[in-house]
């Protein structure tokens, strides 16, 4: 789009007009881009945007309607065709370890991919030792494939990919399901080996925040192209601000923006509106014309992420109402919920071991009512055993706890008349209709005919269901199927609600529209919700976190307070731009800088003293003839407090063994 | 919470489950499609077209005696029983048309046959079989035995001057008479022992997919944090899925065996539906045990296949029980199939009651009490 008119030769995509049908369904609807040499290139989209398709089609697996793919200047429109380029390409099919022999160890694994592709003894060393040690993979080689966790498998998986030194890789939502630590050394290989040895890549991923490693970028919504050009460009399209405040009642405060702004969020305690203003006393004011005379305190404005502009583009492309609706979603049962006075959940020392292996060791936490309480860590931290703890799914070995006023190891009968539950899976029965399913679990908690029809009546309502009351739930886009899975986990009115990674798979709009259902839960009826999720930029809604590493918690607090303490022991983050990132990430690293990693055309790094850092940067850069085009401060997310963490913990338990 | 409402909340839960496994089943078109052919047109089809008895046997005759006797001796080999496909004049050539399988029995007559016949010396006939097929084989020897000593008898007595009505000579003579089955229509046994087939695989297989397929959604979790029990959640698979196997039990019964086999229910049907109904309770056993150790559909299939292949080979319906060694019977004590084919044959074709049944009832009891209980315990471990 903006990116300089290049010769055909760097070009190693060209997708023009491309269409796909499964049978009537029409997958990608005409789309259009090209990838240069040398570049990552990103497709963002939500499950079933049509991403996967065109990957495929590059990739040479796909056959397709219309349209033409060239790739490294082949149309590719024969099998012929597609066995000429693909010893030039890598592809990592999307799942976790789907290209991988579970009976082979890691080495076994690359030898095998290497030996494939004929790479040569030597070569094959060299470049098994440098993947494996960036992924900190060197540890594990002889251990089965079969026994590693999530976020090892997809960096295996990456890391046979690329042993042939593919020019062009193509890289499947590599990051899906992968904790945030394992993500970021996929990053980081990917930026090496794009930095040193020139690969171009191809990269689709769910992930909005992830779209900053990218050099350029489409955004994919049910087959068409939506936005695409460099991050900066993107976001250039909805010109505004986002104005970030604490106000109460926040209720209240979000029903009056509400009328005057499309994009408002409510995150902990904090509130987010996107405004089309971009100059921030304008911006301000309008926010404070809205609100009326509640307070507005903590403001601070900031340039929108990509993330507020795609829903701007999202809201502008359906032209409709995509907020819950307003009439106030009491379910005019309250007096028939069991009430019971003490926090929602408490937990004391719960411990489980899984034979000699120690799952959860002395986790202790207290939930308040009408709390939202976020569960994190990476794959195998525990908090899935946590959960199922609580949920009387697993006994305990040692420890004690009670969940919504009643004690886990007498009563369990009682918790789970008084709580809900939502799996990952969103655990419907997809053959069943949307109110068989509601229905089915009316039935199961024992409603009444007469309490089951009003419960019916408002989960329909609250969810926004009733377009698709008799639909079959597998039909039903992943956002609807969402909210039905919540409905159902809501039929009995719980008074604590556990979500286990509720949100994967689902668009934009559908995460914000569910996250605007939790909050109403927490504020208006009280319910308390325990959530684990690997979207770390939802911890965000969270009013307070607990992060577990190796069944342990570690780190406790509001995501404020998390941000805090991190930031006062490693520093603040600048965000540098640079003509030549890759090679000026060489310097700041030699420089002595933590933390420098590479965000498309951005560095990042971490500074104590980020003024005094900002003109050492400067003069290191310019010392070698980089100009520094923009260094700017960033808030910490809390991907970058999570990463942090357990980096320090790894090392930490490393040193330990090596004791 | 009173007894009472407590009572009426359980029972909410087991049949909304119930209905729920309904509901799945109604919607799976090619499994429901697979149900109903396994139950109509393939009974139909395995009792018309399935028959143990020698038929057209291929027979080549080698007469090297070519005279009346050699020629009666010939055509008392019959049809349906044996079908003349030639004469050979050299014996070589009825070895190798047995070597390439186009006869089954080669019958030699030496020469001098009728002389010998006539003059009361003793004579001999060699007959070759292709016992490949060990009971076509056995049974076209047998049949060739009888034929062979009934025309050495005739041929005695004539030749001792006495025939027909004249033979007075002391002879026994067995009459016998055919109980249960009283036309011998073979075809009775091979569609009801299909329908035992049938039902027994059904039951195994239909509650361990629906419980293996919530394993794999994840669905299974959601059903474990609400209040209903492990339980409510297995019983209510096998009680829907029972009810369907009856249905399909009920259209081979009266759309397939009654009306075109004309096999008769001598006993109670009532009383076969509800023994039917034991069985298919105690056959799911396995298949739910089976379901707790699985983690997919495939794996679930191939762990039934187990199960059920030696049920379905050793149990008694294709091949006589008694016959088996010591050990497979001892083992089949396990399979309720074996039961199952006392309780079928004894209330369909021999009018039996629980009177005469009460110890393969009771046994199967027992087993599907067991079988039940133990899914159930591997169900609540298979989670921890």
């Amino acid at each position: 789009m903006m990116s300089q008119p290049a010769s055909s030769a760097d070009e190693v995509v060209r997708v023009s007009g491309f269409v796909k049908r499964y049978k009537q369904h029409c997958a990608v609807n005409g789309l259009d881009f090209t990838v240069q040499r040398g570049e990552i290139y990103g497709l963002i989209g939500p499950d079933g945007a049509g991403k996967s398709s065109v990957l495929k089609a590059i990739a040479g697996v796909l056959g397709y309607e219309e349209g033409s793919v060239d790739v490294f200047g082949t149309l590719l429109d024969s099998e012929r065709a597609a066995e000429q380029v693909k010893r030039r390409i890598g592809f990592l099919p999307q799942g976790l370890g789907l290209n991988l022999y579970p009976e082979l160890s890691v080495e076994e694994n690359i030898d095998f991919f290497a030996k494939l592709r004929l790479v040569p003894e030597a070569d094959l060393q060299a470049r098994k030792a440098r993947l494996l040690g960036i992924t900190r993979l060197d540890r594990f080689r002889t251990r089965l494939m079969k026994q590693l966790s999530g976020g090892m498998k997809q960096k295996l998986g990456l890391i046979c990919t690329l042993i042939h030194e593919p020019e062009l890789a193509i890289l499947d939502e590599p990051t899906t399901g992968v904790d945030p630590v394992s993500r970021r050394d996929f990053w980081a290989i990917l930026a090496e080996w794009q930095a040193v040895k020139g690969m171009t890549a191809l990269v689709s991923t769910a992930y909005m925040d992830e779209a900053v490693r990218f050099h350029r970028l489409s955004f994919l919504s049910h087959g068409r192209v939506l936005a695409s050009g460099r991050p900066a460009d993107v976001q250039s399209l909805v010109p505004g601000l986002v104005v970030t405040f604490e106000s109460t009642p926040q209720l209240e405060a979000v029903a009056r923006l509400k009328r005057r702004y499309t994009q408002v969020e409510s995150l902990g305690p904090s509130l987010h509106v996107f405004t089309p203003e971009q100059d921030a006393e304008a911006a301000v004011a309008g926010i404070r014309q809205a609100l009326d005379n509640l307070p507005a305190t903590h403001l601070r404005t900031d340039e929108p992420e990509l993330e507020d502009v795609v829903v701007a583009l999202l809201l502008k492309e359906q032209d409709g109402q995509t907020t819950v609706s307003e009439r106030s979603g009491q379910s005019g049962l309250s007096a028939n919920r069991p009430q019971f006075d003490g926090p929602a959940v408490e937990a004391k020392e719960l411990i489980r071991d899984f034979g000699s292996f120690r799952a959860v060791d002395r986790v202790s936490f207290e939930m308040k009512q009408g709390e939202i309480f976020g569960l994190l860590g990476a794959n195998g931290a525990g908090k899935t055993t946590v959960i199922k703890m609580l949920t009387g799914i697993v006994p305990p070995t040692g420890g004690a706890g009670r969940v919504a006023g009643a004690d886990m190891r007498t009563a369990s009968g009682a918790i789970k008349e008084r709580i809900g539950y939502m799996s990952q899976a969103f655990s419907l029965y997809l053959d069943l209709t949307v109110i068989e399913n509601i229905r089915l679990f009316a039935d199961i908690y024992g409603l009444a005919r007469r309490q089951a029809q009003q419960r019916m009546a408002w989960i329909v309502e609250m969810a926004g269901l009733s377009g698709y009351v008799n639909d079959r739930t597998g039909r039903l886009p992943m956002g609807v199927r969402q909210r039905l899975a919540l409905g159902c986990a809501l039929v009995h009115s719980p008074r604590v609600l556990f979500l286990d990674e509720p949100t994967s798979g689902v668009d934009p709009i559908g995460r914000r529209r569910f996250w605007e259902l939790l909050s109403r839960l927490a504020r208006e009826e009280g319910v308390a919700i325990l959530i684990t999720t690997h979207y770390l930029s939802e911890a965000e809604h969270c009013d307070r976190l607990v992060l577990m590493y190796a069944g342990r918690i570690v780190a406790e607090g509001t995501p404020g307070e998390l941000k805090a303490e991190v930031e006062r022991e490693v520093g603040q983050l600048l965000e540098l731009t640079v003509d030549t990132p890759g090679a000026a990430l060489a310097q700041v690293a030699a420089a002595g800088f933590t933390g420098a990693a590479l965000f498309g055309t951005k560095i990042h790094v971490l500074s104590r003293d980020p003024s005094g850092d900002e003109a050492r940067l400067r003069e290191i850069l310019a010392q070698v003839g980089m100009t520094v085009t923009g260094v700017r401060p960033r808030m910490l997310s809390l991907e970058d407090v999570f990463v942090s963490r357990v980096m320090a913990l790894e090392q930490a338990s490393q040193k330990g063994g090596a004791r | 919470m009173t007894v009472g409402r407590g009572v009426a909340t359980w029972g909410q839960r087991l049949v909304a489950l119930t209905w729920k496994e309904l509901l799945h089943l109604w919607r799976d078109v090619p499994l429901l499609l697979f149900l109903i052919y396994s139950f109509s047109l393939s009974v139909l089809v395995s009792g018309a077209g399935i028959t143990m008895q020698l038929t057209n046997a291929e027979l080549l005759a080698h007469d090297e005696d070519q005279s009346p006797s050699s020629r009666e001796l010939i055509h008392r080999f019959q049809p349906p029983y044996f079908a003349l496909v030639g004469a050979i004049s050299d014996p070589r050539e009825g070895l190798r048309q047995l070597d390439e399988g186009r006869a089954m029995v080669v019958l030699d007559i030496p020469p001098r046959f009728h002389e010998a016949l006539m003059s009361g010396e003793r004579t001999t006939i060699q007959l070759l079989v292709d016992t490949t097929n060990a009971p076509q084989g056995l049974s076209a020897a047998a049949y060739t035995v009888r034929i062979a000593a009934l025309f050495g008898t005739e041929a005695a007595l004539a030749s001792a001057g006495l025939s027909g009505a004249k033979a007075s000579r002391p002879l026994v003579s067995s009459a016998h008479r055919v109980w249960f089955n009283p036309t011998q229509d073979e075809r009775w046994f091979q569609s009801i022992s299909h329908l035992l087939r049938m039902i027994t695989l059904f039951a195994v297989l239909l509650p361990a997919a629906a419980l293996v397929r919530e394993k794999e959604r994840g669905t299974v979790e959601q059903l474990l944090v609400s209040p209903v029990s492990p339980f409510q959640i297995m019983f209510s698979k096998v009680l829907a899925m029972s009810g369907v196997i009856l249905l399909a039990t009920a259209l081979a019964l009266y759309g397939v065996l009654h009306p075109v086999f004309h096999v008769p229910m001598k006993g109670s049907a009532a009383l076969f539906f509800l023994l039917t109904a034991l069985h298919v309770f105690t056959t799911a056993g396995f298949g739910l045990v089976a379901a707790t150790l699985a983690k997919n559909q495939a794996q679930v299939a191939m762990m039934a296949l187990f199960v059920v292949g030696p049920m379905l080979l050793l149990s008694g319906i294709t091949s006589p029980f008694e016959s088996m060694p010591q050990w497979v019977q001892a083992i089949m004590t396990l399979s309720p199939l074996r039961y199952y084919i006392d309780i079928t044959y004894g209330v369909m074709l021999k009018g039996a009651g629980l009177d005469l049944l009460w110890k393969p009832v009771g046994a199967m009891l027992l087993l599907g009490g067991t079988l039940f209980g133990s899914g159930m315990w591997r169900f609540r471990r298979q989670f921890q």
